[in-house]
């Protein structure tokens, strides 16, 4: 049906309709008429979620082939290489939850349990050892920098970080905080145990994994500022990362995710400080998983910046 | 699971890929026949065969030894040698996934031969107590049969050959193999547990310089109890396969 035209322009706007089917099925799950041109697919989702009201939008993949690629929300319908009725195919993703909500549920899991730790709280040692306290000075440092590292992982989650995705699926969070929480109780048992060997080379192994750990703590946090300020509030934009007046954040002249740089070096300190292979496991493992997300972010920069400087690598300066 | 594991799902169809043992992507839908070069499948033929006479030397072994002794228990030093030799060698499956010419996954590869692989030698060997247990009998028995039928299978699929009775074997057998397999690990493991408790075996307590212990003993209940979630999903997981390549082969059989 045409729109009633405004007196002075007489440009008929072409409506479009969208028919949602199902990707596996093929069933139509919906059919939208009198959609907006300029509609965005998130209008989409919302309208579609009106007739399904337990697929709210950040759970729909909608797209154009089955087996494709999902639609990004941004995505404009008549950009698409669609015909004036778009068929537009939806799968679930299951349930979804809020990336800042996982963070802060995975980050002050570890604050908490490694607190449970220090404070030698009943039935984690032996009933005499309860509610005392270590008498190495590192320990007590050691718990000053565990749950320093991660207060400033959550402020960074509530104030610093600007998230391109909304959601993740729900079952991450058990994953997730399965990791954070066993790794952290694992740790803390013996950093905090009643019979906790110090570090072989004492006081001058505790300053320089201290110093270290600063360093690099400074240089994370260095990192996300940067990243922050590359991407204005509310916005998904892209932009490739440059080095600022802040000598932390040189290292991107070497490396495309300096901050997964920093990390693991804030935990390589940590470990030589406390000299406690647990914890050296654990930086192992998180180098791995870091390794594989910086080696995917460098290969999207790749891909989507030509200009892209050729002498960083993803993580270690040349080697990584 | 050791037993389990190894018989786990392969490309649902029998030609081409051969070696192909995860569960990603069977059925007719997700058919991805890229399949390995020449000499990939020429040196994989090679491999499956030497597996394949590799266990059936394992059982001819099994065999003898127990018409020489005239009981079936404690077979297991008779064939210890080539049991050791060729399960250990199935880690180059997991090379050959890494590698891309068995499109598996190396994750779930990995599990399955480590898992076989930590019973012969962090069980059976470290813990010369229960070689005697008829137990170990139990589950080299299930393996043994698991493993001819297995090795050939590749074999004929990478040959393109595939008799329908290999099929049949492997996607039929587990049901009985599994189980089998399954609870000789399972009493072996038990069995072993009062010895490593005693000797305190692969253990390290603390205070010590790394500030890390390790418990060998409880770690081996552990590995009991993951079989409660793991061998249903795996068993399963086969129950559904065999639905599938089985009623598929009937059909293509109708046509013929």
């Amino acid at each position: 049906m045409p729109p009633k035209a405004a007196k002075k322009h007489k440009k008929a706007v072409l409506f479009f309709e969208v028919e949602i089917l199902d990707a596996k099925t093929r069933e139509r799950l919906c059919f939208l008429d009198k959609v907006e041109p300029q509609a965005t697919i998130v209008e989409i989702k919302n309208l579609f979620a009106k007739t399904h009201p337990q697929w709210y939008p950040a759970r729909q993949s909608l797209r154009l082939d089955p087996k494709g690629k999902s639609l990004k929300d941004e995505d404009i319908l008549q950009k698409l290489p669609v015909g004036t009725t778009a068929t537009l195919y939806f799968r679930d993703l299951g349930a979804q939850i809020s990336w800042v909500t996982v963070f802060l549920t995975e980050y002050a899991g570890p604050l908490f349990i490694y607190l449970l730790f220090y404070f030698r709280v009943p039935f984690l040692y032996g009933r005499r050892h309860d509610f005392t306290s270590s008498r190495h000075a590192v320990v007590h440092l050691a718990c000053i920098c565990h749950s320093f590292h991660y207060v400033k992982r959550l402020l960074e989650t509530l104030f610093v970080h600007r998230f391109s995705h909304g959601t993740m699926p729900l079952r991450n969070i058990f994953k997730n905080c399965a990791y954070y929480w066993g790794f952290a109780a694992w740790m803390a048992y013996y950093i905090n145990h009643p019979l906790y060997t110090p570090p072989t080379y004492g006081a001058q192994q505790v300053k320089l994994a201290l110093a270290i750990f600063v360093i690099c703590q400074l240089g994370n946090f260095s990192i996300h500022m940067a990243l922050r300020d590359l991407r204005p509030a509310g916005s998904k934009t892209r932009k490739i990362p440059y080095p600022t007046k802040n000598p932390f954040t040189w290292l991107f002249l070497l490396v495309s995710c300096p901050n997964y740089t920093y990390e693991v070096g804030s935990w390589i300190g940590f470990a030589i400080m406390t000299q406690c292979l647990p914890v050296a496991l654990f930086s192992l493992v998180g180098f791995t998983q870091m390794t594989i997300w910086a080696k995917g972010k460098h290969r999207s920069y790749l891909k989507e910046f030509h200009d892209y400087p050729p002498l960083r690598m993803p993580i270690i300066p040349f080697l990584l | 699971m050791a037993a389990v594991a190894a018989t786990t799902a392969t490309k649902g169809n029998g030609g081409g890929g051969g070696g192909g043992r995860a569960g990603a992507g069977e059925g007719s839908g997700a058919r991805r026949k890229k399949g390995p070069g020449p000499v990939a499948t020429a040196y994989l033929v090679i491999y499956n065969v030497v597996m394949t006479a590799g266990w059936l030397v394992i059982a001819v072994g099994l065999v003898r030894a127990y018409l020489a002794k005239g009981s079936y228990h404690s077979l297991y030093y008779s064939i210890e040698k080539p049991l050791k030799f060729f399960q250990t060698g199935a880690l180059l499956e997991i090379l050959h996934c890494a590698i891309g010419i068995v499109p598996s996954s190396v994750v779930l590869t990995s599990f399955q031969v480590m898992s076989r692989v930590f019973l012969i030698w962090a069980v059976t060997h470290s813990v010369k107590e229960v070689q005697s247990e008829d137990s170990v009998l139990l589950f080299v028995i299930a393996w043994t049969i698991t493993e001819i039928i297995r090795y050939s299978f590749y074999t004929f699929s990478l040959l393109n050959h595939l008799p329908y009775l290999i099929k049949w074997a492997r996607y039929t057998l587990f049901i009985v193999l599994y189980p089998m397999g399954v609870s000789g690990e399972l009493l072996t493991i038990y069995a072993a547990l009062p010895f490593v408790r005693q000797a305190g075996l692969y253990s390290i307590s603390l205070p010590n310089k790394y500030n890390f212990s390790f418990d060998y003993y409880a770690f081996l209940i552990l590995i009991m109890i993951s079989y409660i979630p793991l061998f249903p999903q795996l068993y399963f997981h086969m129950i559904h396969q065999r639905r599938k390549v089985l009623s598929h082969a009937e059909e293509h059989k109708k046509f013929e």
